[in-house]
């Protein structure tokens, strides 16, 4: 517990590198973003948390650009994505590395091509072998050097999970957006994966966004956590702060 | 219905419109694009090969009794040549493009789509629509005429044999009589069809595949529909080229 005070309370950048204001996104009558404020400053991991279906995914789905709000204004490195146009926002998403719940390896692929994918797309000057460094750098940082010639397909979740945050890491982006990344992986694999995401805050000095459910990598990764409640910031602060909040509705999620 | 239908029609002709728009902005994804005429034409080939051969050999063998009930056995080669190319090849062609190219790109990118790759290639700064699309539109259009001129050749030696079968033709008087008989307005009218069959073909799978929905579920309607729709229109395709054709006096 004293290695988690130590890292929810190590923070102190106050340069905002995602900054939210009056976001709304409806499906329908079905208002899953209704006005949310927030900001992610440099350096910073935040946790979004809230119930299954309030908007989470939605939310960093939003920052990327994969889909439109119906209101409100996103920045992302002081660059508004509304404004953003194509190239502008594939210039951007390079800044942006997203790890998908589903992990979204390219399945017909290998872990080499996967991992070349985006990196023969942005760094065309790169010779044979820069490219070859760089993406068994990814894996010795995930762990997993030997599964370059593998298919997803012959993996286990936790080592997919691993091999979609190196894809995640190889433009070496200033900010990740975690969707759900130990969901449906056993306790031990979800901690070593929290480990990691820790790991890389560490070494490349990344900010950002996870959207989980596990407390226990909330526990590990959180510099800041946001309840994300009626599409609302409801309520934010570190682990313990939230942990020790007398508001129902914050409470249930740390019984 | 009709609502739904129309609705459908729009947005199929918005994604078709998308084409245009992107196939001549750079970047052009070349390598993928030969490895989808690789995919396209050379997987396919076998199987539309044995087809148009047994087409060739069938129709032959059928057409027979009814000319020589009338003694104009020796016109066989003439008729056969001008339906198999005209028609029967490239329909054929395109009929069976449609059921494994239409229903492989519809499950491919539905399965995609599903599982968040394409939203991943989207995400990693490569514009999906431009990957995958683009490259398998191309590839269809370019490799289904050549499958359909392969598969003129071969179901005319289908014929030849055909006409072995039951009586002598040689090579030569054979062949002879199939050039003597097809002109122009023959082969061009019918290979500039099959170009308008392989566009159609890649459009919907691809249209199909990139809109699915519901999970495995809709991965399988978006296979079963591309063949479906694609089918439909080479025959709509085909029933507008023979009213150009016929308009134009080439029939």
């Amino acid at each position: 517990m004293a290695e988690v005070d130590e890292h929810n309370t190590s923070f102190n950048s106050t340069e905002s590198v995602i900054s939210i204001k009056g976001l709304h996104k409806a499906f329908g009558d079905n208002k899953v973003i209704n006005g949310f404020n927030f900001d992610l400053k440099r350096g910073e991991n935040v946790v979004v948390l809230g119930k299954s279906g309030s908007g989470k995914s939605v939310l960093i789905k939003l920052i990327i650009g994969l889909m439109k709000p119906d209101q409100g204004t996103i920045e992302v490195l002081n660059d508004k994505v509304e404004n953003l146009n194509t190239s502008q926002l594939d210039e951007m998403r390079v800044k942006v590395g997203f790890l998908f719940q589903s992990n979204a390896l390219y399945d017909s692929m290998t872990i080499r091509e996967n991992l070349e994918f985006p990196l023969r797309r942005h760094r065309k000057k790169n010779s044979k072998e820069d490219v070859n460094n760089l993406v068994m750098e990814a894996l010795n940082n995930v762990g997993l050097p030997h599964t370059v010639d593998m298919m997803p397909s012959e993996l286990s979740g936790g080592m997919r999970k691993r091999i979609a945050l190196a894809r995640t890491l190889i433009l070496k982006p200033e900010i990740i957006l975690y969707d759900e990344p130990t969901t449906g992986l056993d306790p031990i694999t979800g901690k070593e994966i929290s480990n990691l995401m820790l790991d890389i805050q560490k070494k490349y000095n990344t900010s950002s966004i996870i959207i989980s459910h596990d407390i226990n990598c909330v526990k590990i990764v959180a510099n800041r956590i946001v309840m994300l409640i009626d599409g609302i910031c409801y309520a934010t602060g570190t682990y313990n702060e939230l942990e020790n909040s007398t508001d129902t509705r914050v409470k249930q999620f740390f019984e | 219905m009709i609502k739904n239908i129309l609705i459908e029609v729009g947005l199929i002709a918005r994604f078709t419109a998308r084409f245009f728009r992107e196939v001549f902005k750079p970047q052009f994804e070349f390598s993928e694009f030969l490895r989808q005429c690789f995919y396209i034409g050379n997987k396919s080939f076998p199987l539309v090969a044995i087809t148009a051969f047994i087409m060739g050999l069938v129709i032959t063998m059928q057409s027979r009794p009814t000319l020589v009930e009338f003694g104009a056995q020796a016109w066989l080669p003439k008729m056969i040549s001008v339906s198999l190319v005209r028609e029967i090849a490239p329909v054929i062609t395109a009929l069976i493009c449609a059921g494994k190219i239409g229903s492989g790109i519809g499950a491919e990118l539905g399965s995609m789509k599903v599982t968040e790759q394409i939203d991943a290639m989207d995400v990693s700064g490569t514009n999906p629509y431009k990957f995958l699309v683009v490259t398998r539109v191309m590839a269809t259009t370019l490799m289904i005429p050549i499958l359909a001129i392969l598969a003129d050749g071969i179901s005319l030696y289908g014929g030849y044999l055909g006409c072995n079968i039951h009586g002598v033709v040689s090579w030569d008087l054979f062949w002879n009589q199939v050039f003597d008989t097809l002109v122009f307005a023959d082969i061009v009218p019918s290979i500039l069809k099959t170009f308008f069959f392989g566009f159609i073909i890649g459009i919907i799978g691809c249209y199909q595949g990139f809109n699915s929905s519901k999970g495995t579920e809709g991965v399988g309607q978006s296979a079963n529909s591309a063949v479906v729709i694609s089918s439909l229109l080479v025959f709509i395709i085909d029933l507008l080229a023979v009213q150009i054709t016929d308009a134009l006096n080439l029939n």
